[in-house]
Order: structure tokens, then C-alpha cells, then sequence
């Protein structure tokens, strides 16, 4: 544990290292590096470089001290400071559309904090620290006879964190957020900074409360109905959306919440799945993003409909993006299969009644939908039909600086199928001490 | 020392007598024995003070040797030599500060009348202040109202003598009344000097007889009162009197005469019915209400009006209201604030006519709102002055009419059943006093550009400028170094039982 | 010596500011340096008692019987006292450079100074009937500032400003009278003096006369409904606005009903009764419903009027939870609300007095061309926010905290309503940030090109308070430590 300073005698503003630090930073690294990468080329045609950057960086610098907080305040301190840096990424293109999008973003993202930061004040009352420990942090003694206030407490700081997570009901800023912003900016948010709000609740549940304390309460059971709806109802949305960011944007809403179901499960492989899908769909929906911000960047066509063929005009990029497409959906041998595999398994496991079955059926619909909204575009990128025009074929593959960085994500993706046990043997040790 | 004694008696008839000679007597030099005159009434009154304040006790001066039951009397105690001091010092400040106005507004051959109605209503107050006999008393009652018609009445245009018809018939009302009480009071206990028939009333109540006979009295002679005296619902006759009328005598009707109507009140309650006699009777619950009710609607007619002398007036009202609600809660302490009131809004109403008036002259006569617009800026005396009058009314402290609403706020504290009412009330009348006063001292003091009408400077105005000052001074040193007025009044009060 | 001292302390500014239209001022320079060497001679001289505290009262004068004008420097004098100090030279340097552009300077500066010995006045009270008093005078002479424009705008704002304080003096006179009437002594001493033998079964009224005089006093800290006055004042000077009607006067009626609560009625009498959860409930929705109007309010004075108001009722929440703690963080959130409240208004003033502009929509893209207001601003703005960091998070902190340690159910709705006011808070001043440095793709910079931060005498304040809004945020420690013996009075 690092102690930087001490806001007051019983806030320490403290860093720590532990299992979900390391698997978090890691993705953020390694997205940010890819986005950044990419961002070289993207950026060209975007005015205010400079500016861009210094929040690139900054968000990225806070995501750092987000993952490696050692305790809720300063967990609490860098995600406010997450939200304030990634604005002006969301702001940057200055459409009012952006204009309006940033605001939401900021507005419903603070709405979580402060949710965050009203169960913050009962915990440092009940807790014995605010620093995250195995097992949560609450005193019994002092909890006993308060446990209806302290539920309450924890439903209303997962709900908080859940906001940038992009959950049912708060889920809206996320399609207005992302499309708007420039393509590296999407990735990243899609990718690591919902996965803020997932972090958050990680710690809440299994580090501050502790598993033991909200199992088979009423806030599991609300938790779980929440993310199951969230699952269905953003498939459902981005199946219907004609605009291809928007879609991804949906997808991200749909996606994220698989892992908060399996954090919702508090079962041993459901949170498993959970994690693993941190990593999984960090990768995946970075490269989708990414794959979006160069079709815009060489074409400029936005709209699903109108990709009709792109698949000839950057084959690479359609190759790329159709495997981690199939990695969202699940199927073997990405890391979404995986992912969703332990994710089906958990929640059997759970033996919650109704849950147990209800929660993979819901799963697999979703998985259904995905391939509905996401297989399209390969479908028709490579097999545009009888009335395409191949004359006026032009090849517009990207240069190698956008290229790369999708490679490399949808090889991680796919290598992260093939060889996934050491991983998971490592994060099932983790999860143990958690459940 | 004893000679003092006879102070009182000489004070009143040298009044009446100074008024027979300024009769015959040229203006200004009618005018110069007035100013005499009160300079020496001052005298007398503040030796009175002294005397009664060093014996400690009240005296009886019998006049003409003949005694009780059957003479004329007069008692002096601390609180009769305060008010008859207080009175002339009143009196010479209004007289002195509305001299130029008295000029320009009343004609040249009625000037030494004006005078001599002066004297006249001086002697009348000072004999209410000093008597001990109700017949006296309603004698002089009635040459105070003659005075006090003339005093309106002087200023001859259609307003005042409308004004002043008007005043006459309710005063007349109020005496009539006044005197069907003391009447009754008369049949049912034989007797007109104070103490006696406060013996035999006590005698009566022992006994149980005559509820109803004695509950009329005091009615009546509470009525007739607080008709005189303008105790809402029976002020219609006081904007117009006090409104338009030459400044001095609206000065001197508003802040004496009407007060020495409610002195003769607590005269009769205290000497002649006796306090508990007084205290349980419904009377005292109805002019509690009555006096509740003018705090409010006297503000409130006054926020309405649209001329700042009538506003001032209306104020007036209120005040009253003020001194009833502290009679009307029966307690000690409530005596005492309406007694401190009866002073504290004397000087501030007298100040506020007289600082009126430098205003509306720097604004072409006019005394509508519009065109006093930025009159404290041309006549800066009389803005500051009228600010502190404001300030003083508004009840805020430094200035006496925070100690009146202290000292009425802690009275109605000890009285439970009348408390929360009378707090209420007072909250509330001092929130519309501000409205009204804070609006005419904001408007007085918002610049305008382009005015027609001249500034004056202190060259100007050396004697008026004086006066404004010794008033303010007189309303600092009331609100500063209250206690040992309040002292006094205690004192006084006690005597009186 | 020290004792007098406290009475040297408030007459000394109001002499200065009287003898200022006597005094004749070759230049305008002349003038600043006579005014601001008297004024930051008085905050020295405050200081220098703050570390000598006197031990005993002072009486300077008696009113009647046992009515008392008596000062005396209490814990709570301290904070009020140390903290109107050490805003006041500062303010004055601000105001000498934004008063170049109004008329009439001498009258203004006559008044403002005025006010600083009055407010300390309210500070070193010794008792009720003294607090009272000033707290009287304070409406008095802060009306000519209000007015200062005269415009017809200014008249009407300033009637009303009188209007409304001087009726809620009259209620919270209601209060000195019960006070009188039932308490041992009218001085202050923490834990309260009511004389609970005298009040006997008559419980109701006291708590009923409590919550009037709570509404009087509570006028001035702008408590709904009761707020109106506030962001109508703000037509006043900028200055006047942020030093005033941000910190001084609406931070003394704060603290007279921390007095009035404390100090007076005793918490011990009114914790757990119906009057604290009536003015709970009063100050709560006072708390979202300022935030509310402040997002509806275009113009940028208002807009943080609006905000002022709404961040009173935070010190009036820690006021009525009436524990210890929750005086700590009533406390706490005096002091950083005034830093950072008077640092946003001192913003808005910059942005007035170089551009002209009074409202939110005029402000896109100035923030690149008057970087250093604009940053200080949005300073400002996460510390009103709450983020952590900043003094606001530690004042809510407290605040909640207290809150939660309270046990009051009600409290714990007022926790949220903190947190939807935070973020109300957060939408009102945020689009002002997001306005001015992201201003729409089509915004043509031309217009604005001459527009300029303004020089050091606006400068200088501006930054010290932002720093200090850094400061508390990051190191509040000994102050907090210090709050919270002044609340446990060990002061």
C-alpha cells in the first residue's frame, strides 16, 4: 500500500495493488496504447489535436490511479476526476450534438457519483476503513439493527457506479456519448471507461460489503433483474439502429451488463465470467469502434445500409472486425466465448430460483440478437448482391497505422480463446478469496 | 423647596392667563411671549419633575383651601411632572420648527390667535396631566378641543375646515361620552375628586353591587377616550386633521394632544377605578383587540397613501394601536411600555411632521412621492432626519422606538393568554412600518436629474437645522439611555396606586 | 487593552469609512492606499486578537436593566471574525479596480467599509441584544450599496432587500424577547441558557417562537420562501455582491442562527422535537430548490445568487442537525463557501468588467481568450460541486458525515437532498465552463479577439482564492481540527 497524502486524518488519499488492479490496468494499457496508435492516423482530419490528447492522456492517467486506488475515497476522487477528463473528449468535435452529448454524459455520469458518494458517507460511518479489503469492511457490530440502511446504502452505490457502467435505467448518455466522439475517444470509452462504473461496483460488492453481506438480499435480486434487462433491452436497441456507431454504442450497454450480471450472481465461476469478460469485451468493442472510425475516417458513411460492399473496398478491416463480431456473439475460439461460457455456468450455479435459468436464457437470446445486429455488415460488406456497382470499386484500405492496432486487438481476442487457462486459473485464485 | 409644590397650579394658570394677554398682543410679539412662555412652562414642569423625583412621593395641592371632598384638587407625582416636562419640550420644538411654515400658511391677522390657542391647548394639557378631579378634568378636556379645532382650522382652506368639522363631532362624541361616564360615576358613588371615588368603587366591587352600572362606565369613559385619541376604528377624523393642517399643529395635535387623552386613561384607570378593577373587566380585552387591529390597518391605510403627510398620519394610527394593545394587556409592564411609548412616539411623530415638512418645501410644496424624489439630497437636515424618524418607527435600535418594542414585546410575553397575538402583531406592524417608511426614505434619497426645485444649505435654515437636531438627539438619548426613563415611569406608576 | 481592542476593531473601519467623503483626495491612488492600509491594518489588528484572545467580555454600554451592549470573542467569533479579515483587503483591492467603471466611488467605499466593522460587530457579539443590534445596522448599511446603480432596478432591489430584512429582524426580535424573558443570561455560551424552570409546560410555544425567530434570522441566509431579495441584490457592484451577498451578510444571518440554535435555545431542547424537523424540512428544499433556479437562471449573478442560496441552506443543514458534528460542518462549509463562493462572483465580476457580458449565452469561447478567469472559475466550480480535491468535498463531507452520524432519518434525506443539489450544482456552473472553453464549431472568434484577463488587482485576489480552494481541499486538516474544537467549545 502506497500512502500519497491524507485529505483529512480519517481520508487517506491511498495505492494498492491487487488482482483486479492489475487485470484492469492491463486492458487499459493495452487499449489506450491501440486507440492511441490508431488516433495517429484519425486524427488528421480533426481540428484541436493538441487538446485531444491532453485528455487522452489524462483520462488515461486517471484510469490508472483508478485502478490501483486502495480505497473508496480515492476510488471515489478518481472516477470524479475520470468523468471531468473524458468530457472533452465526448465535447470534442464542438457539434452541438457533441455539445449536448458531453453534457449529458457529464450530467448523468456526476448523477452516479453522487449516488456513489451518498452510500460513501454511511460506509465510512459503518465500516471499519475505507480501505478495500477481502470481504468487505463492515462492522458488524455497529451495522447490527442498521442492515436495512446499509442495503440501501449498497443498492444505491451500485446503481451510482452502474451509471457509467451504462445499466438500465441510466443507460442513455451512453448512445448519445459515443457516436459523437472521435473514434479513438469511442474505444476508449466503450471499452475501458464503462468498465470504470464495473470496477466500481466490484469493489463495493466484494471489497466494501462484501459478498456475504448482500447475498440473497432484496439488493441481488434487484441488481440481477436491473442487468438482465439491460442485457435484453440494449440487443433490442442495437438491432434496431440504423447508425453503425450507435449500434456498437447499444452493444457496449447489452455487453457491459453480461458482466454485471455476473457480478450480480456472486458465484464463484459467474464472477469468473465477469472478469474475463472485462477483458474480453475491452478488446473486442475497441476493435469494433476502431473499425468504425476508419470506415468513417476513408469513406465517411455512417449508416449501416450504406456499407453495402465495404468488405471489398478494406477486406483486412472487415476480416478483423468479423472475428471479434463473432467474439461478441460467443462463439469459439474467441475470448467472448469463454467469457460467456463461465458466465451461463455461474449463474446455473447459483441455484437463485428462477434466476439460475432465466439469467442463460436471457444470455443466449441476447447472443442471438448480437449476431443479428453485428453479422449484417460482414454479410453485406462481402457479399454486397447482384446490383453492386464493382466498377466503381476502389480499394480504400487503411493505412497501417489504423490497421495494426485492430490486428492486434482481434488477435489477442482470438488467442485469448485458444489459451485461456492460465488466465483464468488466475483470476478463479483471485475470485476465491472475493466469494 | 416646598414652594414647588405650587408649581403645577401656577403652570396651568399662567398659561390660561398668557393666553388673555397674547390676545391683545402684536405678532411677533405674541410670538415671542409664547416661546417664553413654554421656555418657562419647561422650567416649572422640570422643577415638578425634581421635586416629586427627590421626595419620592406624589403631593396634593388643594386649590383654594377648600378640602376633599368638596375642593379642586391637583397631585403631582413623577409621572405627571415627566409628561408635563416632556410635553413642553415637545411643544417647543414643534412650535420653533414649523415657525417658517406658520408664515407662509396662516394669515398675517390670525397669527396671534394662533398663539393664543397655543397657550390655551398647553394649559388644557397640563391641567389633564395634573388634575385629580374629573370634573376638572372634563372641562379642560373640552377647552382642549376648542384648541385643538382652532389649531386645525387655522390654516384656512376647504380641507381643513372640513378637516376641522370633522374633528369636532367626534371629539364632541367622545366628550359626550366621556362625560356621561364620569356622570354615572358620579350617581353611583357621590364623589368627583379621584381618590374618593376610587375608595367607593373599590367598596362597590367588594361588594358585588352594580356590575353592569360600572361596566357601562368604564366603557364609556374608555370609548370616549379613545375616540379623542384615534383608536381605530374611530381615527377617519385624523389623516385629514393631521394631514392638512399647518405643521406645528399637526405636530402638536398628533404627538400631545392625543396623548394626553390616553394619559388621562391611565389616570382614570389607575386613580380612579383602580388597576384590578380595570384588569377585570372585558374592556381591556377589547381595546387589546382594538389596539391589535389599528397596529395593522393604520399601516396598512398608511402603505396606501400617496402623500407623505397623511402617510405620516396614518402612521399615527398605529402607534396608537401600539399604546392600546400595551393598556389592553393588563399587566404592569404593559403600562409602563405604553407609557414609554406615549413619549417615545411623541418625539419621533413631531420629528417626522417637522422633517416632513423641510421636504416637501424642497419640492415646490408639492407631497406627493413622485416629486419628493431626491429631496434629502436638497435638504440634507431634513433627509437625515426623516431617516432617523423612519429608523425609530421601523424599530430599530439605537433609536426609541426599539425600546417601546422591547419594552411592549416583554410585557406581552408575561401576559400568556395575549402573548403570541401580540407578538405576532407587533412582528408584523413592524415589517409594514418599514414598508412604507423604508419607501419614502429610499425615494427620498434616489437622485433625479433635471429637478426644478433648489437645494438650500444650512444658511438657509439655521433654526430649523437646530431643532432637527435637538430632536434627533432627543429621540437617541430616549433610545440610548432608556433606563432611567423607564425607571421614572415605574416610579410614577407606583405612585399612582 | 484587549478588551477594548474588540470594540477598536469595529469602530476603526467605520470611522475610516465616514471620514472618507471629508477627505480630500488628490488622486484616486491616494485614496486605495488610504483605504486599504486601514483596512488591512483592521485585519491584522483582528489577527493579532485572534491569537490574544481575550478572556473576558467587554461591556461597552447598558441598554436597559440587564440588556447589555457586550463584546466577546468566542470560538465561533473566531471563525466569523477570522474569516471576514481576511476576505475584506482582499475584496477591497478587487473592488478598487472594478469601481473604475462606476460612478460615485466614495460613497460606495464609505459604505463598504462601513460594513466590515459591522460585521465584525455581528462576530465578537457577546450576547443576543448586541448580535441583534448590528445585525440591525448591517441592513442599514449595506442598503446604500445595493442601491449604489440607482437605477430603477437597484431602487426596487433594494427596497425589498430592506423589506425583507428588516421583517425578519422583527421576527427574530421575538426571539431575543423569549430569550430575555426565559433564559438565565442573554449571553452566549454553547449548550444554551434557557432556564427550563421558568419555561415550565410551555414547551410548544418556545419551540414555536424558535422557528419564527430561525425564519427571521433565516431571511437573511436567503431560506425559502424567504429568498427573493438575494439574486436581486446582485444588481449591486460586483464586489458588493460577492463580499456581501455571499460571504458577510448572508453568512451573518448563518451564524446568528447557529447562535440562536447553539448558543441560545440550547440543542439539548430542541434536538428530536418537532421544530428541528420543521426547519429540517424548510432548509432542505430550500437546498434544491436555490440549485433548481440557478440552472433556469441565464444571468451569471444571478445564477450564482441562486447557487448562494442554495449553499446557505447547506450551513443552515449543519445548523439543524444540532449535534456537535453538525456545527463542525456548518462551520467548515461558512468557511469554504465563502472562499469559493466570493472566488466564482469575483469571476463573474472579471468577466463583466472586461467584456460587458452578463449572461451564460454570451460567454462561448471567452475561455481562450481570458484563460486565467475562466480557469479559476471552473476552480471554483468543482469546488462548489464537490469534487474531491476541492473544499467543497470536505465541507459536505462534514456535513454528511454529520448527518450520518445523527442517526436522524431526516437527516439522511437531507443527504440527498445535498447530492441532487450537488448535482444541479454541477449542471449550473459546468455549462458556464463547457461554454466558454468548448464553444460550438461554428463560433466565430473574431468577435471577441480584444477581450483580455484583467490586471493584477483582479488577478491577485482571484488566484489567492483559487489556491485556497486547492489548499482546503487537499490539506484541511488543522482547520477542520480547529472547527471542530470551536464546536465541541473548548473555544
Amino acid at each position: 500500500m502506497y500512502l500519497l497524502f491524507n485529505l483529512t486524518e480519517n481520508l487517506p488519499i491511498l495505492f494498492k495493488v491487487d488482482a483486479m488492479s492489475i487485470i484492469f490496468a492491463a486492458v487499459t494499457i493495452i487499449i489506450f496504447l491501440g486507440s492511441g496508435i490508431f488516433s495517429l492516423e484519425y486524427m488528421k482530419h480533426e481540428q484541436k489535436k493538441k487538446r485531444f490528447y491532453v485528455f487522452y492522456l489524462l483520462a488515461f492517467l486517471v484510469l490508472m490511479g483508478l485502478c490501483f486506488a486502495g480505497n473508496l475515497i480515492t476510488f471515489y476522487l478518481f472516477f470524479e476526476m475520470l468523468t471531468l477528463a473524458s468530457t472533452p473528449l465526448v465535447l470534442h468535435s464542438g457539434s452541438r450534438e457533441a455539445n449536448m452529448a458531453g453534457l449529458k454524459y457529464l450530467f448523468y455520469s456526476l448523477c452516479g457519483a453522487y449516488m456513489a458518494l451518498f452510500g460513501l458517507y454511511f460506509v465510512s460511518k459503518y465500516g471499519n476503513t475505507l480501505t478495500f479489503s477481502e470481504g468487505g469492511v463492515i462492522n458488524q457490530e455497529l451495522a447490527a439493527g442498521h442492515t436495512g440502511l446499509l442495503l440501501v446504502a449498497a443498492f444505491v452505490m451500485i446503481l451510482g457506479f452502474s451509471v457509467k457502467a451504462g445499466m438500465f435505467p441510466m443507460h442513455a448518455w451512453l448512445s448519445a456519448a459515443h457516436p459523437v466522439a472521435p473514434a479513438p475517444a469511442s474505444a476508449v470509452l466503450s471499452a475501458v471507461i464503462v468498465k470504470a462504473g464495473v470496477l466500481g461496483i466490484i469493489r463495493v460488492i466484494y471489497y466494501i460489503f462484501g459478498a456475504a453481506f448482500l447475498k440473497g438480499t432484496w439488493v441481488q435480486t434487484a441488481f440481477m433483474v436491473l442487468t438482465l434487462i439491460t442485457i435484453f433491452m440494449g440487443s433490442m436497441l442495437a438491432y434496431r439502429e440504423p447508425v453503425l456507431k450507435k449500434r456498437l454504442a447499444y452493444s457496449t450497454v447489452s455487453q457491459v451488463s453480461y458482466i454485471l450480471f455476473g457480478l450480480s450472481a456472486m458465484d464463484m465461476n459467474s464472477v469468473t465470467g465477469g472478469v474475463l469478460h472485462v477483458i474480453a469485451h475491452g478488446f473486442i468493442k475497441a476493435a469494433l469502434f476502431l473499425c468504425a472510425g476508419a470506415i468513417i475516417y476513408m469513406t465517411g458513411k455512417t449508416k449501416v445500409e450504406e456499407l453495402k460492399g465495404i468488405g471489398k473496398e478494406m477486406p483486412l478491416l472487415m476480416w478483423c472486425y468479423t472475428i471479434v463480431s463473432l467474439g461478441l456473439i460467443g462463439i469459439p475460439p474467441t475470448g467472448g466465448f469463454i467469457s460467456k461460457w463461465y458466465l451461463a455456468m455461474g449463474s446455473l450455479e447459483t441455484g437463485i430460483p428462477g434466476f439460475s435459468w432465466i439469467g442463460p436464457v436471457v444470455l443466449l437470446v441476447s447472443a442471438l440478437l448480437t449476431a443479428g445486429y453485428l453479422l449484417p455488415i460482414t454479410i453485406q460488406g462481402f457479399f454486397p448482391g447482384a446490383d453492386y456497382d464493382y466498377k466503381a470499386l476502389k480499394k480504400k484500405e487503411p493505412s497501417a497505422l489504423m490497421t495494426v492496432p485492430v490486428l492486434i486487438l482481434t488477435v489477442l481476442t482470438v488467442f485469448m480463446g485458444l489459451f485461456p487457462g492460465q488466465l483464468i486459473s488466475w483470476i478463479q485464485q483471485a475470485v476465491t478469496k472475493l466469494i | 423647596m416646598d414652594f414647588i409644590r405650587n408649581f403645577p397650579a401656577i403652570a396651568i394658570l399662567l398659561c390660561l392667563f398668557a393666553g388673555i394677554i397674547t390676545s391683545g398682543l402684536k405678532q411677533k410679539a405674541a410670538r415671542i411671549l409664547n416661546t417664553v412662555l413654554i421656555c418657562i412652562e419647561l422650567v416649572l414642569n422640570g422643577c415638578t419633575l425634581f421635586y416629586t423625583v427627590i421626595t419620592g412621593e406624589a403631593f396634593v395641592y388643594v386649590m383654594g383651601k377648600f378640602p376633599a371632598p368638596w375642593g379642586n384638587e391637583i397631585r403631582a407625582g413623577v409621572l405627571e411632572g415627566m409628561m408635563g416636562f416632556f410635553f413642553c419640550v415637545i411643544m417647543l420644538l414643534s412650535m420653533l420648527g414649523g415657525k417658517k411654515k406658520l408664515f407662509d400658511e396662516v394669515e398675517e391677522s390670525k397669527m396671534s390667535l394662533y398663539y393664543v390657542l397655543t397657550d390655551l391647548l398647553l394649559s388644557s394639557l397640563l391641567a389633564l396631566v395634573y388634575t385629580n378631579d374629573l370634573f376638572t378634568a372634563y372641562v379642560f378636556v373640552e377647552i382642549n378641543t376648542i384648541a385643538a379645532c382652532g389649531l386645525i382650522m387655522i390654516r384656512q382652506n376647504g380641507r381643513t375646515i372640513e378637516a376641522a368639522v370633522r374633528y369636532m363631532i367626534m371629539s364632541l362624541l367622545g366628550s359626550g361620552m366621556l362625560l356621561l361616564g364620569i356622570c354615572m360615576l358620579y350617581d353611583l358613588t357621590g364623589h368627583l375628586l379621584m381618590s374618593n371615588i376610587k375608595e367607593s368603587v373599590q367598596l362597590i366591587v367588594a361588594q358585588g353591587s352594580y356590575r353592569v352600572p360600572i361596566l357601562v362606565t368604564i366603557a364609556l369613559m374608555c370609548v370616549g377616550l379613545a375616540i379623542k385619541s384615534a383608536l381605530f376604528p374611530f381615527h377617519a377624523w385624523l389623516p385629514d386633521a393631521y394631514g392638512y393642517s399647518t405643521v406645528s399643529s399637526a405636530a402638536m395635535l398628533s404627538s400631545l394632544v392625543s396623548k394626553g387623552y390616553i394619559f388621562l386613561l391611565l389616570k382614570i384607570i389607575y386613580r380612579v377605578l383602580g388597576f384590578d378593577v380595570f384588569k377585570n373587566s372585558h374592556i381591556i380585552d377589547v381595546l387589546f383587540v382594538f389596539g391589535l387591529m389599528g397596529m395593522i390597518f393604520g399601516s396598512l391605510n398608511a402603505i396606501a397613501e400617496n402623500d407623505v403627510r397623511r402617510m405620516i398620519a396614518f402612521s399615527s394610527v398605529a402607534q396608537i394601536g401600539y399604546i392600546y394593545m400595551g393598556i389592553g394587556m393588563g399587566t404592569k409592564a404593559g403600562m409602563v411600555a405604553s407609557a414609554f411609548h406615549i413619549l417615545s412616539h411623541a418625539a419621533t411623530k413631531s420629528l417626522l411632521f417637522i422633517a416632513a415638512i423641510g421636504l416637501t418645501d424642497v419640492s415646490g410644496g408639492s407631497r406627493k412621492f413622485i416629486e419628493l424624489t431626491g429631496a434629502a439630497y436638497r435638504n440634507k437636515w431634513a433627509g437625515v432626519t426623516f431617516t432617523v424618524g423612519s429608523l425609530s418607527m421601523v424599530g430599530v435600535p439605537m433609536f426609541s422606538g426599539f425600546i417601546s418594542k422591547l419594552l411592549f414585546a416583554q410585557a406581552a410575553v408575561q401576559n400568556h393568554a395575549k402573548m403570541l397575538p401580540a407578538l405576532i402583531v407587533l412582528a408584523i406592524s413592524t415589517i409594514l412600518n418599514a414598508i412604507y417608511f423604508m419607501k419614502t426614505v429610499i425615494r427620498i434619497y434616489t437622485p433625479v436629474e433635471n429637478t426644478p426645485y433648489e437645494k438650500i444649505t444650512f444658511k438657509d435654515m439655521k433654526l430649523y437645522a437646530v431643532i432637527l437636531v435637538c430632536f434627533i438627539v432627543l429621540n437617541v438619548l430616549l433610545g440610548i439611555s432608556s433606563q432611567p426613563v423607564v425607571d421614572l415611569i415605574e416610579q410614577g406608576l407606583s405612585m399612582f396606586a | 487593552m484587549r478588551e477594548i481592542m474588540m470594540f477598536i476593531v469595529i469602530l476603526l473601519p467605520v470611522v475610516t469609512g465616514i471620514v472618507i467623503p471629508f477627505l480630500p483626495f488628490k488622486k484616486r491612488k491616494h485614496m486605495e492606499i488610504f483605504l486599504e492600509s486601514f483596512v488591512i491594518l483592521n485585519s491584522l489588528l483582528v489577527f493579532w486578537l485572534l491569537m490574544n484572545r481575550p478572556a473576558e467580555p467587554f461591556t461597552l454600554a447598558k441598554f436597559t436593566g440587564d440588556l447589555t451592549i457586550t463584546f466577546k470573542l468566542d470560538g465561533m467569533g473566531m471563525v466569523f471574525s477570522g474569516l471576514v479579515s481576511a476576505l475584506w483587503p482582499l475584496a477591497t483591492l478587487y473592488a478598487f479596480e472594478y469601481m473604475t467603471k462606476e460612478e460615485h466611488e466614495k460613497i460606495f467605499f464609505t459604505f463598504y467599509t462601513m460594513t466590515f466593522g459591522v460585521t465584525l460587530g455581528i462576530a465578537l457579539a457577546g450576547n443576543m441584544l448586541t448580535m441583534y443590534f448590528f445585525y440591525e445596522l448591517l441592513t442599514l448599511v449595506t442598503v446604500p450599496l445595493v442601491m449604489h446603480t440607482l437605477t430603477r432596478e437597484a431602487i426596487l432591489a433594494s427596497r425589498k432587500y430592506l423589506y425583507y430584512s428588516l421583517g425578519g429582524a422583527a421576527f427574530a426580535f421575538i426571539g431575543l424577547i423569549f430569550i430575555v424573558i426565559y433564559g438565565n443570561t442573554t449571553d452566549f455560551i454553547l449548550g444554551g441558557v434557557l432556564n427550563l424552570d421558568k419555561i415550565g409546560g410551555r414547551t410548544d410555544v418556545l419551540l414555536l417562537i424558535y422557528v419564527m425567530a430561525f425564519m427571521g434570522f433565516g431571511v437573511k441566509a436567503a431560506i425559502c420562501p424567504f429568498n427573493s431579495w438575494l439574486p436581486d441584490a446582485g444588481v449591486a457592484p460586483t464586489p458588493v455582491t460577492a463580499l456581501l451577498h455571499a460571504v458577510a451578510v448572508v453568512k451573518a444571518g448563518a451564524f446568528a442562527i447557529l447562535r440562536l440554535t447553539y448558543y441560545s435555545f440550547g440543542t439539548e431542547f430542541l434536538k428530536g422535537t418537532w421544530a428541528q424537523n420543521v426547519v429540517m424540512v424548510i432548509v432542505m428544499f430550500t437546498i434544491v430548490y436555490g440549485c433548481s433556479r440557478a440552472v433556469k437562471e441565464t444571468h451569471i449573478k444571478r445564477r450564482l445568487a441562486y447557487s448562494t442560496i442554495s449553499n446557505l441552506s447547506y450551513i443552515l443543514f449543519g445548523a439543524v442537525i444540532m449535534t456537535p458534528l453538525g456545527m463542525m460542518g456548518a462551520l467548515t462549509h461558512m468557511v469554504f463557501h465563502a472562499v469559493m463562493k466570493i472566488c466564482s462572483f469575483f469571476c463573474a465580476g472579471a468577466i463583466m468588467h472586461q467584456t460587458d457580458k452578463h449572461y451564460v449565452h454570451e460567454l462561448d469561447g471567452l475561455g481562450y481568450q481570458m484563460p486565467g478567469v475562466f480557469a479559476i472559475f471552473t476552480i471554483s466550480a468543482f469546488g462548489l460541486m464537490g469534487v474531491p480535491g476541492f473544499a467543497g468535498f470536505i465541507s459536505k463531507w462534514n456535513l454528511a458525515g454529520a448527518a450520518v452520524e445523527s442517526g436522524n432519518p431526516l437527516a439522511y434525506a437531507g443527504i440527498v437532498c445535498l447530492l441532487i443539489s450537488a448535482l444541479l450544482t454541477a449542471i449550473y456552473m459546468l455549462t458556464i465552463v463547457v461554454r466558454a472553453f468548448f464553444p460550438e464549431k461554428s463560433f466565430d472568434n473574431s468577435k471577441i479577439k480584444e477581450y483580455r484577463d484583467p490586471n493584477w488587482k483582479m488577478m491577485v485576489p482571484l488566484s489567492i482564492f483559487a489556491i485556497l480552494i486547492l489548499i482546503f481541499g487537499l490539506y484541511s486538516g488543522p482547520i477542520v481540527d480547529f472547527l471542530t474544537d470551536v464546536a465541541n467549545g473548548l473555544y
